[in-house]
């Protein structure tokens, strides 16, 4: 390959360079804001959280280095083309900080696999029943009959409503994501509620709901006690 | 390459293009800002996966590009040349294991991949390490383990992954041998800019840690370009295409296999947490769970852009064509045992 590199006699800096160092140092911005922020779970589970402060780590390493280096010999003009090449990459660091935060809605959970097949808490026929139980019982005959000996339990769960068409107006989905690394690889839990009041919880509210769980066919279904709206959790996906 | 030294003015045009990118900047922050929740569930849910994809994969394409850096300016050129004349049926599989030692996603591994062969590694060897590692390292078999526990099929996942992707790796590697490094990898610009740089930290000249930051940074922004076009694909593909409408063929023989594999291409999901998603399409067979967790690894939205960027015309083509028989062929085989 064949090139023309431009020098001068003196190291002065280098706008590309500059350019280059404060991307860097808004990449890892960006990341040291996520961590301390807790705003990282809005985009990872619990088995990929280190990534988020070793991202800073390293994103702040390479724009230390870079901004040490800012002065050369070398004459690298600003061109069009590398300009818009430092934008494309600094956009997401403006997509993150722009967007209001927020997590996967009952859009993402009609478009998304179900966590069929997902390993339950453990042994469903002892112990605190989880939402991710109550799940299984749809895809394991082992969880669903541990769970129907225990019918009529109180359990109490967080999650959003999801209402489809057709469904009773007191009747929903409290729904939830797994996500094993990020959000990516969200996998919906989803439960019926039944008996829940009419018309009052919209399409997205995070709530808690108490009450009796009982079989109906092939899943189980929270007879609402109580229904109360609640603030999105810090950490709104269920993790594995 | 030439060398000239002459004094030139800055001109002020110079600066245009910088302010008018920092001013589209502005404006994509304001609109998001102002349009917020209002955008729709499609919106949102595009920015979370667009987000998340890139949280994860940043990190690694960085590490990746340390690991690049490092051997480029601190790895003597003489360790690769003794390695560089080991005969490629022994290269290529020591690479290919290489991937046990090295326990990052496939972001990381195109970047070190890249500069070994630069280095003097012979190609294919580099090929094969960089899909093999995603696949073989240590972290994404346990977590493949940990996905499958308590199942029947988990011994045959974890090591059919591991087996399978070691040979369609290899495959890969046998088919671009024939092509010298300059014809495998796409010709770069920053290389020339790399190498005066490195030479005068070899001559003594200056410090190396400069070069070690001028590769670090090139690397990043190269891979980062590709990387955040791939996950804009990956983000929308997975934000309008619902998952579902693979389920009709779950029970069709060999087309459930070839929708797995679409699917994991279209997911572009770290190999680190794929065998989850995977584990879920309990409707699907042992086969093509096992397909979508080979495919995926070594081929998806997010990496093809990514080859595209690193490797010359023709390579992505190879990788999809060869993974994708070696894949199918090896989950019909495996099928047939465990299904």
């Amino acid at each position: 390959m064949t090139g023309v590199v431009e020098t001068r006699d003196r190291p002065r800096v280098g706008a590309m360079r500059v350019a280059q160092a404060a991307l860097l140092s808004a990449w890892a911005g960006l990341f040291w804001f996520l961590f301390f922020s807790g705003q990282s779970w809005l985009y990872v589970g619990a088995r990929t959280a280190w990534v988020v402060p070793t991202g800073g780590v390293v994103l702040s390493f390479a724009a230390l280095g870079r901004w040490l280096s800012v002065r050369t010999t070398r004459r690298e003009p600003v061109t069009s083309a590398r300009s818009w090449a430092l934008g494309l990459i600094a956009l997401p660091v403006v997509v993150v900080m722009a967007f209001p935060p927020s997590s996967l809605g009952s859009y993402a959970a009609d478009r998304r696999s179900a966590a069929l097949g997902f390993s339950a808490s453990g042994d469903a026929s002892e112990g605190e029943i989880t939402l991710v139980d109550l799940g299984a019982a749809l895809w394991s005959e082992e969880t669903a009959a541990a769970l129907a000996g225990r019918a009529g339990n109180e359990v109490s769960f967080i999650g959003f409503v999801t209402r489809r068409d057709g469904m009773p107006a007191d009747e929903f989905l409290l729904t939830r994501f797994i996500v094993s690394c990020c959000v990516a690889d969200a996998l919906s839990v989803q439960v019926r509620v039944v008996n829940a009041p009419a018309g009052r919880f919209e399409q997205d509210q995070w709530v808690e709901v108490d009450g009796a769980f009982y079989p109906l066919g092939d899943e189980m279904v929270v007879d609402a006690a109580r229904v109360r709206a609640v603030e999105r959790p810090e950490r709104p996906y269920l993790n594995v | 390459m030439q060398t000239t030294t002459e004094a030139r003015p800055i001109a002020p045009g110079r600066w245009r293009a910088g302010l008018v990118v920092l001013a589209a900047l502005a404006a994509v922050g304001l609109a998001l800002r102002l349009v917020g929740e209002a955008g729709g569930p499609q919106l949102r849910t595009f920015v979370l996966v667009f987000s998340s994809l890139l949280i994860e994969a940043f990190p690694f394409i960085l590490l990746g590009a340390l690991v690049s850096g490092a051997i480029e300016v601190y790895v003597p050129a003489a360790a690769f040349a003794r390695l560089g004349r080991l005969p490629r049926g022994v290269q290529m599989p020591v690479a290919g294991l290489g991937g046990f030692a090295f326990p990052v996603c496939e972001c990381g591994s195109v970047p070190v991949a890249r500069r070994l062969a630069m280095k003097g590694m012979a190609p294919a060897a580099a090929v094969t390490f960089m899909l093999a590692a995603p696949i073989l390292n240590p972290v994404v078999l346990v977590s493949t383990a940990v996905a499958y526990r308590g199942r029947d099929v988990l011994w045959p996942m974890v090591l059919g992954r591991a087996g399978l992707g070691l040979v369609a790796a290899l495959v890969v590697g046998w088919i671009v041998s024939r092509q010298a490094r300059d014809e495998l990898l796409r010709a770069r610009p920053e290389d020339d800019h790399e190498h005066e740089e490195h030479r005068s930290a070899e001559g003594g000249r200056r410090r190396r840690w400069p070069a070690f930051f001028e590769h670090v940074t090139t690397d990043f922004i190269l891979l980062g370009k590709y990387l955040i076009i791939g996950a804009a694909v990956a983000a929308a593909l997975q934000t309008f295409v619902p998952q579902a409408v693979i389920g009709a063929v779950a029970e069709a023989p060999i087309l459930n296999i070839l929708a797995m594999m679409a699917l994991a291409g279209i997911l572009s999901l770290c190999s680190e947490s794929d065998a989850f998603v995977a584990a879920s399409f309990v409707q699907f067979g042992m086969g093509a769970q096992l397909a979508f967790l080979v495919f995926g690894p070594m081929v998806d939205a997010k990496l093809g852009f990514l080859y595209v960027g690193t490797f010359s015309r023709g390579f992505l083509r190879t990788v999809v064509v060869s993974v994708a028989a070696v894949t199918l062929a090896g989950a019909l085989w495996l099928e047939v045992f465990f299904g």
